[in-house]
């Protein structure tokens, strides 16, 4: 599902990922680790081809991220889910809008967008604040929504970059778990998180980076 | 549906958003496309102007004396077949000398004393309106020129070339103006927008991020720039209109060029439409030009 093949990014000629090789199967749970610096937003963004590795193969969902036109990456990112540690909800539409708008912009039917957001809002646990807008919510609540906007449109991929780095250790411990549900439904998740505490909660595959490099995996059995 | 109305809400939120900008980038372009109308509405005039004038051109075709009538007959058929002739009238030879009498009474001796009668008979020409520009008059009088029978074909060239470069100069000041001004009218509208793009720059990388086209996250900046421009255009085109009918009260009351007042006109219907097009144009040509650099700094 996801693959890469002796990666390497540079900003200003100080390398944020150094040769990582990396195969992510299909329907895995897989958290990357690692201390701050260490290149974990850098390889999701490549991912989504936010950014292009300078040297190296990327390859999600069958496709090479790394020849792809602009114009197809906006295709690729129908496809991945992704969910941040600062939200990025549009303040000023309510949280219906908000899960809507990547439906939208592919021009889905009025009553699909209705069903596909009641469902995905649902799946969150946050419909009955569909038509709140994302201030007046729970940080919580407001990541809530964000993972319902990430799964709206089915994605065979979800991405998350630090989704807790702003909620409590309860909340945490629900997103997370939100996350094994979204995960035992068939999609590929991917969280990175500096967190450790993270990581007992997932007991699930761990991929460490440090300044760029891969560590040699532990592979935590359940 | 549901995402043509997003887009429009999105553009006319944008507009709303910044009223005060979009208020001032609409006047700003009005005033100035009003700079280009002016020279615009000076040269229709001119042009029209320059038509009526034309209209009192004759032209004379002086026929050789030795040719029999049978030839003088031909000549007229010719005339009278050519598209670009509207009226034909015959001078005889003592019709000439008439005239000649007439208008010099005291030169009429000189005549006299060479016995014979030395003026030629001619056709007094006036060209139909498609033929009245100077360089066809100038065309039409040399291929008439060469017909059998003609000695010289004789219009006032002076004159018409006069005009002609008159107009001439209006229209590439008109176009220098224009395109300047139409440069400043791009640039006044793609400082909206770039406005208007870094005021909802996390807006858009959240589109950019979820999967939204390039062309669906132009779509509301284009609109807001066409809006933009037309409205420019349109107001500009009701500011001129204003000075017009100004301008048209103050030549009536003070009575200087009376008749006159009847004469100049405004834009037909048909150039404001194209004016207002020309205006949506500019106004999303200044979104595009925002749109590629905002694209370039990838914020
Ligand atoms: N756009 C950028 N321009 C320049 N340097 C960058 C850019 N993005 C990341 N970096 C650098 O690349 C390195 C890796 O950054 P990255 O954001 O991937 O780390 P991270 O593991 O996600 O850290 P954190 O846990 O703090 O989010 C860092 O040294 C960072 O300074
Ligand atoms: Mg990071």
């Amino acid at each position: 599902m996801i693959q890469l093949m002796h990666v390497t990014k540079q900003y200003n000629r100080r390398p944020a990922l150094s040769d990582v090789t990396l195969d992510i199967q299909k329907g895995e749970f897989v958290l990357l680790m690692g201390p701050s610096g260490a290149g974990k937003s850098t390889l999701l963004r490549l991912l989504i081809g936010a950014e292009r590795p300078d040297d190296g193969q990327v390859f999600v969902n069958g496709r090479n991220v790394t020849t792809l036109k602009a114009s197809e990456i906006p295709f690729l990112r129908r496809k991945v889910g992704t969910v941040f540690q600062d939200f990025r909800l549009l303040p000023k539409k309510s949280v219906f809008e908000n899960v809507a708008l990547p439906l939208l912009v592919q021009g889905v039917s009025s009553s699909d967008i209705k069903r596909k957001v009641t469902e995905a809002l649902r799946a969150v646990g946050v419909e009955h604040k569909r038509d709140q807008l994302p201030v007046s919510l729970s940080t919580g609540e407001q990541q809530r929504v964000c993972i319902a906007r990430a799964i709206v449109n089915g994605p065979v991929v979800l991405l998350a970059d630090e989704p807790t780095g702003n909620l409590d250790p309860v909340l945490t411990g629900e997103i997370i778990e939100l996350f094994k549900l979204i995960n035992a439904r068939g999609t590929t998740v991917v969280v990175a998180t500096h967190d450790p505490s993270v990581m007992a909660q997932v007991n699930r595959r761990v991929v460490t980076l440090v300044r760029g490099t891969l560590m040699p995996e532990q592979r935590v059995v359940v | 549906m549901r995402t043509l109305f997003y887009l429009l809400r999105e553009a006319w939120a944008n507009i709303w958003t910044n009223r005060t900008t979009t208020v001032v980038a609409i006047l700003t372009t009005a005033f100035t496309l009003a700079c280009v109308g002016i020279f615009l509405l000076l040269y229709v005039n001119l042009r029209a102007a320059a038509g009526w004038l034309q209209e009192d051109i004759k032209i004379m075709v002086y026929l050789d004396d030795r040719v029999a009538a049978a030839t003088v007959n031909e000549v007229e058929q010719q005339l009278r077949n050519d598209r670009a002739v509207a009226a034909l009238h015959f001078i005889s030879k003592e019709q000439a000398l008439g005239e000649f009498k007439a208008q010099f009474p005291s030169e009429s001796h000189l005549l006299e004393g060479l016995g014979q009668n030395p003026l030629p008979a001619s056709f007094v020409v006036t060209l139909s309106p498609p033929f009245r520009s100077p360089d066809a008059v100038q065309r039409w009088a040399e291929r008439t020129g060469r017909l059998a029978g003609v000695a010289k074909v004789d219009y006032n060239q002076d004159w018409i070339d006069a005009l002609s470069t008159v107009i001439r100069s209006i229209e590439l000041v008109a176009i220098g103006i224009g395109l300047v001004l139409s440069a400043a009218a791009v640039t006044i509208i793609a400082n909206t927008i770039r406005l208007t793009l870094f005021a909802r720059r996390d807006e858009i990388a959240i589109l950019r991020l979820i999967g939204a086209t390039k062309t669906f996250i132009r779509i509301p900046y284009l609109l807001e720039g066409a809006v933009l421009g037309g409205l420019g255009s349109a107001m500009s085109l009701f500011m001129l209109k204003v000075l017009y009918e100004l301008f048209r009260q103050e030549m009536r009351t003070t009575g200087r060029f009376s008749g006159l007042e009847h004469l100049i006109m405004f834009f037909p219907l048909s150039i404001c439409l194209v004016l207002v097009a020309v205006g949506v144009g500019l106004g999303c040509a200044g979104s595009f030009v925002s749109l590629r650099r905002f694209d370039e700094a990838k914020v």
